[in-house]
């Protein structure tokens, strides 16, 4: 049997087979699931939890594929929010006719980066359905991690002067993910920054007192982002695009594309805002560790009141741009 | 017979001096009684005798103040007062009509010579000027116009001065910011580092060496700074676009005198008194090819912008022998305000040499207006310094409704009692900064009459910065569709309000139905509009980057009309951009990033690329202007060819322009190394049979249709465009309206929009 049919989502004995042969080999088989449920002691007062479904295509992709990326995705959700990532649940939607070789590979990829970023992964989930229901393969996963009292994000101390730093160049997912599509023809050969961040962000907590808040830029990019912060919790940021680091090749497939690196998604790539006395200190862990080599401090909170709201952008010409969510119109205003 | 007359003078009639010329006239006339302003206007009470009241009341008709604009003359037979003698009263705060904010003024001829004479008190005093000339808008706090409430409050008169103010006959009677060098304001040279070189005279003679060095001085004028330096040394303008981050756009000179300007540039008589009015705007005048001036001040462009001095330290700078004519250009990094604050100075620092500043502040910024002539009228490209802030009457019931205007060449617009008060030319508001001037002035301006944001009027684009600021505030919001605007813009500016055809030939706006329009064929008033007929959508891959960048216009067009040919085409027309182009065709395909236009500016940048003339744009409309100032290069041949074009019914109601046909014969006459001056002739002259046939087309359809026409949109700045599809139309017995008073492109819309919005409410 090379590819998935109907048969292996009946819950009979081609399912049993599927799991064994793809899922347990990767896996494992916790003790945990032994019940309909996993069952597990949880080491705090306060969890986070978070799910999210990932639907990418092409499902594989340079720097990754889907299943790397439900565990990144989830593991850097948790991590952003102050937390541990503890375990994961994963469900899978997989279209009749998929490639067994290529569920294997997938399946493996995501125990690998469970593996790396010291989650377990508890408790899953498959179904396969009719052609055309789905597109090759959709993952859901969930979340769950453990906070620890001191590492609580504080994002009412956010102040007038504090620091915004990326951890490194932006918009390498959204580019690697348009580049790998065949259509468009060979854009860069930049690859996805897709990475778990968990292990860099928990040093970066236990080592920085003044972390007001964490985010890491996925879909809308680091603009939709920051927009979000300013308005959630009244704050202007205003970022100096000379200094937001980007690959020359996602700036020049962006050029083509009339895109804004600003507005493309990332999954390797945490923003956050700090106390302007930690600045350097947060600035020297990121740039010690692989993942935050050319972390950069883009820009600061101006202004942080009732009133405020904005994400101001410092234009390399000197004028201050109002960035906006990432807009689903492409409409050119030049008239 | 003895006789009382009540005088009721509206218009612009204060702070040009009426009331002194009113008491002038009662001493010729022997008349008595009071002359004072309220917020109607000036009114007179008069009595005397009826042959020489008469006699006055033709004088106040024929010769008013030179900077006087009579609206509305009424006249009321009074009961005698026995009035003594003739006196001019205080302001009254009352009134029916909304108040007239003065504007700016070019120095008169008196003033001119008193600061040229020796024996003058005002010798070669930079801010010399009286109730004809000076000072206005800028430096207003708020109404009404008196000192107390303008910028030269700190400068306490002398007494020299302050006889000339309060005597009547005099020529400085009331005129508010009077001055001379013993009391009012002093001019300051600085260098970069912002030390103060020299005072007054000295600082101005200084400042002609500087320029003449070849330096840049930014200079404050009116309305702000404008960066100076010597017109004729090509370097020094190469140095001054670095500095302003302005690589090609065209810069205004100012010329020394007409004479030099008559020596650098083909002028008429006609465009000789705009030049000279008392506004003083740019006028854009074909240059002579075999000038002195470089070519970098418009690069690529047969036309130049010139102005002549209109201030007195202008005219001092002039004075002086060695200069002729410097670049005259607004001191601001491209797309930001323009600078105007003496707290401004840290930042000029950065884009120029030296600085030479004076002590009266200015209170609002104003650019300077840009006008062309047609032949026939004046156009206004830019409409601000001198033209404005003049109140509009209007049938429509426009009070307190404001009109946000576009997202370029912005303007808004303010609607008091019958009235609708423009804002001057504000900019792009592509920024913050520009957004921030843009509400302090929409503030300034609702101070000044009293209107609360109630009702406010704005483009339907979702991404204009107006369509944010409205969303803040508190108001019921009329969105109104970009074209529409357009075309109740010319109804209006014309006076004309029965629904009528529109051709709208213009950038990019946002359609109704989520594409780009922007060649539209529309039948309305500003109750509602139809829309009748337009070009056909091809993609504009890239978005905004397309509108930049024309060449991706002409591959988008090509890839879509011929897939294959196309491609091919491309690839020859474009050779340096092959990876580019095989990207385009999958953005096309896969409809990324790739919205659908129809427009007229789209299609002058596709052509203009396809042309090799302009295939990236560093400035707005770059490629459409240096396309069609081909029209102007040569004396061209008359002749009644052009390419094809196909109309097709789409749908019952809506025709659909195709001028596949045209670009395809385009790229042949191209390849085959026709002309470039003959196909672009051959180009418009299609676009103007394009209209001609469509409105035909259209009236045959429904003969029902109003015969009118109002032409608007930005590319009718054109103005060949413009005169060749009015004069077909006419031929055809169509009634052709063009704009008269306010821009046809995107600063004109606000005036539509507030119309429009009158009317929906
Ligand atoms: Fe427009
Ligand atoms: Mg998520
Ligand atoms: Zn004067
Ligand atoms: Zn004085």
């Amino acid at each position: 049997m090379q590819r998935i049919s109907l048969a292996h989502g009946e819950g009979g004995e081609l399912t049993h087979q599927l799991i064994q042969e793809v899922f347990i080999q990767s896996f494992g088989h916790s003790e945990q699931t032994q019940f309909d449920s996993a069952i597990l002691p949880i080491p705090s007062q306060t969890i986070a939890i978070t799910t999210d479904s990932y639907v990418v295509k092409p499902i594989f992709f340079p720097g990754g594929n889907i299943g790397k990326l439900a565990i990144t995705g989830t593991v850097n959700d948790l991590a952003v929010s102050g937390a541990i990532p503890h375990v994961i649940t994963a469900g899978f939607m997989i279209e009749e006719g998929f490639p067994i070789k290529n569920l294997k590979e997938i399946v493996h990829s995501m125990a690998g980066e469970a593996e790396k970023s010291g989650v377990n992964i508890v408790a899953g989930d498959t179904k396969v359905v009719e052609k055309g229901s789905v597109d090759g393969l959709f993952i859901n996963t969930t979340g769950i991690g453990v906070i620890q009292e001191e590492h609580r994000l504080k994002p009412e101390m956010v102040q007038e002067g504090d620091s915004v730093i990326v951890s490194g160049t932006i918009g390498d997912h959204g580019i690697a993910i348009l580049s790998a599509r065949q259509e468009l023809g060979l854009l860069t050969d930049v690859k996805s920054d897709c990475a778990s961040l968990n292990h860099l962000i928990h040093e970066l907590l236990a080592e920085i007192k003044g972390i007001r808040i964490m985010r890491d830029p996925t879909r809308g990019g680091l603009a939709t982002t920051l927009v979000e912060l300013c308005e959630d919790f009244h704050f202007t940021v205003e970022i100096d695009e000379a200094s937001v680091p980007v690959r020359k090749d996602v700036q020049g497939a962006c050029d083509i594309l009339g895109y804004d690196p600003l507005y493309l998604a990332n999954e390797g790539k945490v923003v956050m805002i700090v106390d302007s006395n930690d600045k350097q200190k947060a600035l020297d862990i990121l740039k010690n560790h692989e993942l935050g080599r050319n972390a950069s401090v883009i820009g600061q909170i101006t202004s942080s009141h009732a009133q405020s709201g904005k994400l101001l952008l410092k234009t390399a010409v000197g004028t201050t741009r109002r960035l906006n969510r990432l807009s689903g119109q492409i409409l050119p205003r030049i008239c | 017979m003895y006789k009382a007359i009540k005088i009721i003078v509206k218009g612009k009639v204060q702070g040009v001096g009426f009331r002194p010329f009113i008491y002038a006239l009662s001493k010729k006339y022997h008349f008595n009684g009071t002359v004072q302003n309220n917020l109607d206007g000036v009114i007179i009470l008069a009595e005397g005798e009826e042959g020489q009241l008469e006699k006055m009341l033709d004088e106040i008709k024929r010769y008013p103040p030179k900077l006087a604009k009579i609206n509305e003359v009424t006249i009321h037979q009074i009961p005698l007062a026995q009035y003594k003698e003739f006196t001019i009263i205080p302001s009254q705060e009352n009134g029916r009509s909304i108040p007239w904010i003065p504007s700016d003024a070019a120095i008169c001829e008196n003033c001119l010579e008193e600061m040229k004479d020796p024996s003058n008190r005002r010798f070669q005093y930079p801010f010399i000027n009286c109730t004809q000339c000076g000072p206005r808008y800028t430096i207003i706090n708020r109404l009404p116009y008196d000192r107390s409430n303008t910028t030269m409050k700190v400068f306490t008169m002398c007494h020299d001065c302050q006889v000339e103010y309060e005597n009547p006959t005099n020529r400085r009677h009331h005129a508010q910011p009077i001055c001379c060098s013993v009391c009012g304001p002093t001019v300051t040279l600085y260098n970069q580092r912002g030390e103060s070189l020299a005072e007054n005279q000295s600082a101005i003679i200084q400042t002609v060496n500087l320029i003449k060095q070849g330096k840049i001085v930014a200079i404050k004028g009116i309305g702000g700074f404008h960066l100076a330096c010597d017109a004729y040394q090509e370097k020094v303008v190469d140095q001054l676009r670095l500095k302003k981050k302005r690589p090609q756009k065209p810069l205004a000179i100012m010329a020394k005198s007409l004479e030099v300007v008559r020596k650098l540039c083909f002028i008429s008589s006609y465009e000789e008194d705009i030049l000279t009015s008392s506004e003083m705007p740019i006028v854009i005048l074909q240059r002579k090819s075999e000038g002195i001036l470089p070519s970098n001040i418009s690069p690529g462009l047969s036309t130049i912008g010139v102005m002549l001095p209109y201030t007195p330290l202008h005219h001092l700078l002039f004075e002086n022998k060695k200069l002729e004519c410097i670049i005259m250009t607004s001191a601001n990094p491209s797309g930001l305000p323009i600078l105007y604050r003496d707290d401004h100075l840290e930042y000029l620092q950065n884009i120029c040499d030296y600085i030479l500043t004076h002590n009266r502040k200015i209170n609002f910024p104003i650019d300077d207006s840009v006008v062309q002539y047609d032949g026939k009228n004046t156009i206004f490209v830019r409409r601000a310094r001198g033209f404005f802030p003049v109140p509009r009457k209007t049938t429509s019931n426009v009070d307190q409704i404001i009109a946000l205007g576009g997202n370029q060449k912005n303007t808004f617009s303010v609607g008091k009692k019958n009235s609708i008060v423009m804002s001057s030319h504000i900019g792009d508001l592509e920024n913050e900064e520009m957004i921030d001037s843009f509400k302090k002035q929409l503030h300034h301006y609702q101070a000044f009459l009293g209107v609360k944001e109630v009702n406010v009027a704005v483009d339907k684009h979702p991404l204009y910065a107006s369509t944010s600021i409205v969303k803040e505030l508190d108001c019921n919001i009329i969105s109104i569709q970009h074209h529409h605007a357009h075309h109740v813009s010319c109804m209006e500016d014309n006076g004309f309000n029965e629904p009528c055809l529109g051709i709208i030939l213009d950038g990019t706006g946002y359609g109704e139905d989520g594409n780009i329009w922007g060649f539209e064929f529309l039948y309305g008033d500003a109750k509602s509009f139809e829309r009748l007929a337009h070009l056909k959508y091809t993609p504009l891959p890239g978005g905004e980057k397309a509108v930049k960048e024309p060449w991706r216009n002409a591959v988008g067009m090509l890839l879509y009309y011929w897939p294959q040919e196309g491609k091919e085409l491309c690839m020859k027309l474009f050779p340096e951009r092959l990876k580019e182009i095989n990207m385009m065709e999958q953005m096309i395909v896969h409809q990324m990033n790739t919205p659908m236009a129809g427009t007229c500016g789209r299609l002058f940048d596709a052509i203009s690329a396809i042309l090799g003339i302009c295939s990236i744009s560093t400035y707005e409309g770059e490629a459409a202007i240096k396309l069609s100032d081909y029209m102007n290069k040569t004396v061209l041949e008359s002749t009644d060819e052009k390419y094809s074009f196909h109309i097709k019914t789409n749908t019952p109601n809506l025709l659909q322009l195709d001028l596949s046909p045209m670009i395809y014969q385009i790229i042949q006459d191209k390849l085959q190394q026709q002309s470039i001056t003959a196909i672009i002739q051959k180009f418009h002259m299609t676009l103007v049979s394009c209209g001609i046939q469509v409105v035909s087309k259209l009236l045959r359809n429904r003969p029902e249709l109003n015969r009118t026409v109002v032409l608007s949109g930005g590319s009718f700045q054109n103005v060949f465009l413009a005169s060749e599809i009015q004069k077909g139309l006419e031929k055809e017995g169509f009634n052709v309206y063009t704009h008269r008073n306010v821009p046809c492109n995107d600063g004109g819309l606000s005036l539509g929009q507030i119309i429009i919005a009158a009317h929906q409410l």
